[in-house]
């Protein structure tokens, strides 16, 4: 259609060689009530976003807020090596990597489960009766949850032991002091919390497939199980390389509140990660300059990260987000 | 109207606005004139003591509050504008003038003040700060002055004897040998700890009091497996503590185990050398240790311990489960003045820290500093603020009959009278009652005498009829077992230990402190657990000494021995 590519100059390679004679602010000038209304949020994102960046020097400062980000003595990496001098540094990464890790596998796979069996329940009502049930979880903090966890799993008359001893007459087991099963809790209770919200994202993916697709393959003879194989799943996918993607800048988060509200000194070996780590050297000693350099530390590792898993995504199921 | 009066009319508007705003800038210019003068007339009668009882024309005083989110005010009033400030004005001649003032929630203050300080803003006259860290940052900024000086000078003789009841409460605040901030004094005794006893269950099992730990264990036993409230054995707390926090902590802290044999941990002890030593590295934790993996082993401490916070530790106390709990004297107020509603006939009873077996004990003591005063550099007149100050602590901190604060700080505020001249409080108050105008003062409470609220309750205990207003005062907040929960702080006064070290972090803690203390909270809960054998006590010994236990000693002590002098 020739005329729309007209009425759309930006969007063909060809009018781009056009643009190349216009002077640099001819577009600006032409069309600033579009250019306006981006404004808000390009100040937005400058005040909030870029500007704040500039606080990144304390990274490599003994910051004194007295002295400001000029005054301040500079330290070069001291900042950094401090971090990895620390003989449990290494295992505070490896902590919050496995946790994080496990998160966002699990995260990413029982929504995806989960928003394909609603799928099929025929009953519009309890169909939105259960996909509102699970999401609540989502709204609560991980403050009133971390007491109620505490209580449920208490090895003096927890719920979840009662259960484990009267039912399955196993030992109880103490989920919150021992390493290996505070791991355990911890990510299970995230998914928990977290995989009824995630599913509105596949729901929404799943109402999006186009019905004639599913008509022609029950024409073509295939089963529920077929059809779920080879168009849900496939159709599906897309979206969750994008939540998979997304996910990824967060490798190094493992979830500062919940782990702060369950940890205790037992589970130090197997569950402190980098963010109570910071909260209890940066924080409370306010050491900002420390406490800096981690999140940048951070920052640099997640942005890594989502530039390979971008890369990999397009190369692998060419699909691109941006 | 027509549109020429309409036009003439708009005119006159503007003309007037123009004037008043031409008025209102000369306003200002003449209020900075007569200051100037003022400031003249300091400078040329310097000889005489710039010192006054009342200043005619006012003083300013400059300060920026925090103020608590609880506070309330009367209609119209404000934290700048109250009847306190109405009263300095008054009173005093001392204007007191608010810089801003923010609500203290999540550190707001802290925050407001760092921004302040980073942005290069005026910083109040004087500054009142209870964050240890905002304090040092404050101090170190160079902007506030010597004000162990201005005390020695100008402070009269209630605040300076307060003071004088423990020199080491200078000890933080002290920079290159200057006092750079004034402690801010609290009631003494505060978080001192005895052991709360259910008196009901040792009546029925017969059984005294323990006074010594092997006594204890014996109590513990009888209340674990021979239950007077017929409570099965996995269902009774009879020592209700918790690890979760600290070692040493506030309530359900189980510190005084490790008393027992000769050490408090978590904090800087005097060795008998004479320096100082840190806690827990001492031999005797591993005794303490041991007897604590016993009792948890055997059921005498709660099998969660490890997790439980201060507050979790009240709630079987609370419940009506737990036989004995920890904690300081006013606990018979809050928490445990619910437990007699969840079981009936519940009487929980103070009793002294038990010994050990060559009779030593030790439970941890109460700095009574609650913050700090900082004065300005540039504070034009220092003096008045210990006007304001000395004033308070004179009427206000243990108020006597005739005083002007005799029935409470504000007619109006916190009591009222009634037509006959009697005082009424709370709810009986028209409009009911401001339960805090004391943090209306610049310095917060007004002025605290430590020991002034405690030797109130000792009076009590004696017997003696409550007269004075601090006496009545504790009466009508605490009831009749706080003031004999008091006389047993008072009677082990010898065994409270203070943490010696107050000054600030010093270089190596900062960067070694939280993982020394990493490895001492989990070598000591592994070992109460069991996953780890009483030997790792030593090995953690040593890596604490070699990973910065040695450098921090050693700053320690060189800290100590310059303020010991």
């Amino acid at each position: 259609m020739p005329q729309q590519q007209t009425l759309q100059p930006d969007d063909t390679s060809g009018t781009v060689v056009k643009l190349k004679g216009k002077p640099l602010f001819y577009y600006l000038i032409k069309q600033w009530p579009f250019h306006l209304m981006v404004l808000p949020s390009l100040v937005f994102l400058i005040i909030f976003a870029y500007l704040p960046m500039g606080g990144l020097v304390m990274a490599f400062q003994d910051y004194k807020p007295w002295l400001g980000l000029t005054g301040s003595e500079w330290v070069g990496f001291d900042q950094f090596r401090y971090l990895f001098e620390r003989e449990d540094s290494l295992q505070v990464i490896w902590n919050t990597l496995i946790i994080a890790i496990f998160k966002m596998v699990l995260n990413l796979f029982a929504p995806f489960v989960f928003a394909i069996l609603l799928n099929e329940i025929r009953k519009q009502l309890v169909k939105r009766f259960v996909q509102t049930l699970v999401y609540l979880p989502h709204f609560l903090s991980w403050v009133i949850l971390g007491g109620i966890l505490t209580d449920l799993l208490s090895t003096e008359g927890g719920l979840v032991n009662r259960l484990l001893t009267g039912v399955f007459g196993i030992q109880p087991i103490f989920f919150l002091g021992n390493g290996d099963w505070f791991r355990f809790t911890v990510i299970l209770s995230d998914v928990w919390k977290e995989f009824g919200f995630g599913t509105v994202v596949f729901l929404a993916a799943l109402a999006n497939v186009n019905p004639s697709l599913y008509e022609a393959a029950e024409v073509d003879g295939a089963s529920r199980w077929k059809q779920t194989l080879h168009i849900t799943v496939p159709s599906m996918i897309p979206i969750a390389i994008v939540v998979g993607t997304l996910a990824l800048g967060n490798v190094l988060n493992a979830g500062f509140d919940q782990i702060f509200n369950l940890y205790n000194s037992l589970v130090y070996a197997k569950g402190d990660i980098i963010d109570t780590f910071v909260y209890r050297t940066a924080i409370l000693n306010g050491e900002m300059g420390f406490g800096t350099a981690i999140g940048l530390f951070k920052s640099v590792i997640s942005f890594i990260l989502v530039v390979i898993s971008y890369r990999l995504a397009y190369k692998l199921a060419n699909y691109r987000i941006f | 109207m027509n549109t020429k009066s309409k036009k003439r009319f708009t005119f006159t508007l503007c003309m007037l606005l123009i004037v008043s705003a031409i008025v209102g800038c000369s306003n200002s210019g003449n209020k900075a004139e007569p200051s100037n003068t003022a400031n003249g007339n300091a400078a040329v009668g310097n000889e005489e003591n710039p010192y006054k009882e009342k200043y005619d024309p006012p003083v300013t005083i400059s300060t920026a509050w925090g103020v608590d989110p609880a506070l309330t005010f009367r209609e119209g009033e404000t934290i700048e504008n109250n009847v306190a400030t109405k009263w300095a004005l008054d009173t005093l001649g001392i204007k007191v003038d608010s810089l801003w003032s923010v609500t203290d929630t999540n550190g707001a203050f802290a925050t407001k003040m760092r921004l302040a300080m980073s942005s290069g803003q005026k910083m109040p006259d004087i500054a009142v700060v209870n964050d240890k860290l905002l304090a040092q940052d404050l101090i170190d900024s160079g902007m506030f002055q010597d004000a162990g000086a201005l005390f020695d000078k100008y402070a009269g003789e209630k605040w300076k004897a307060a003071m004088n009841l423990d020199p080491g409460v200078w000890n933080a605040y002290v920079n290159d040998g200057k006092r750079m901030g004034i402690p801010l004094l609290d009631y003494a005794y505060n978080s001192d700890y005895l052991l709360w006893i259910r008196q009901d269950w040792l009546d029925k099992l017969n059984l005294q009091a323990p006074k010594t730990i092997a006594e204890l264990e014996a109590v513990m036993e009888a209340f674990k497996n021979n239950n007077p409230q017929g409570l099965a054995p996995d269902k009774v707390v009879p020592l209700s503590v918790g690890f979760k926090t600290s070692m040493n902590t506030w309530m359900g802290d189980p510190s005084w185990v490790f008393g027992a044999y000769g050490t408090l941990p978590s904090q800087w002890n005097l060795a008998a050398d004479g320096t100082l030593e840190y806690g827990s590295t001492n031999a005797g934790i591993k005794q303490g240790l041991i007897k604590l993996k016993e009792w948890r082993d055997k059921g005498y401490i709660p099998q969660e311990a490890a997790l439980w916070d201060e507050n979790k530790t009240s709630e079987p106390a609370v419940a009506g489960t737990a036989g004995i709990i920890p904690g300081p004297y006013w606990m018979s107020g809050w928490p445990l003045l619910d437990t007699a509603k969840n079981v009936e006939g519940a009487v929980w009873k103070p009793y002294a820290i038990p010994t050990g077996e060559d009779g030593t004990a030790m439970r941890h003591g109460t700095h009574f500093v609650n913050g700090v005063i900082l004065i300005n550099k540039d504070m034009k007149n220092p003096e008045a603020f210990f006007t304001y100050e000395n004033y308070l602590f004179e009427n206000l901190a243990d108020p006597q009959e005739g005083s002007p604060f005799e029935l409470g700080a504000f007619e109006g505020y916190d009591y009222a009278l009634d037509a006959s001249g009697n005082p009424l409080y709370l709810d009986d108050v028209p409009g009911g009652a401001i339960t805090a105008p004391l943090r209306y003062f610049i310095v917060r409470d007004g002025a605290r005498i430590p020991d002034a609220q405690f030797k109130a309750l000792l009076n009590l205990a004696e017997g003696k009829e409550a007269t004075t207003y601090r006496e009545k005062e504790v009466i009508a907040q605490y009831g009749p077992e706080t003031a004999l929960a008091a006389t047993v702080v008072m009677q082990q006064e010898d065994i409270s230990k203070k943490d010696m070290f107050v000054g600030p972090s010093t270089k190596t803690m900062k960067s070694r402190m939280d993982y020394l203390k990493k490895i001492e909270a989990q070598t000591f809960n592994e070992i109460i657990y069991g996953a780890k054998p009483a030997e790792a006590f030593d090995e953690f010994v040593k890596s604490w000494k070699s990973s910065g236990g040695d450098d921090i000693t050693k700053e320690v002590n060189e800290w100590y021995s310059n303020v010991a002098k």
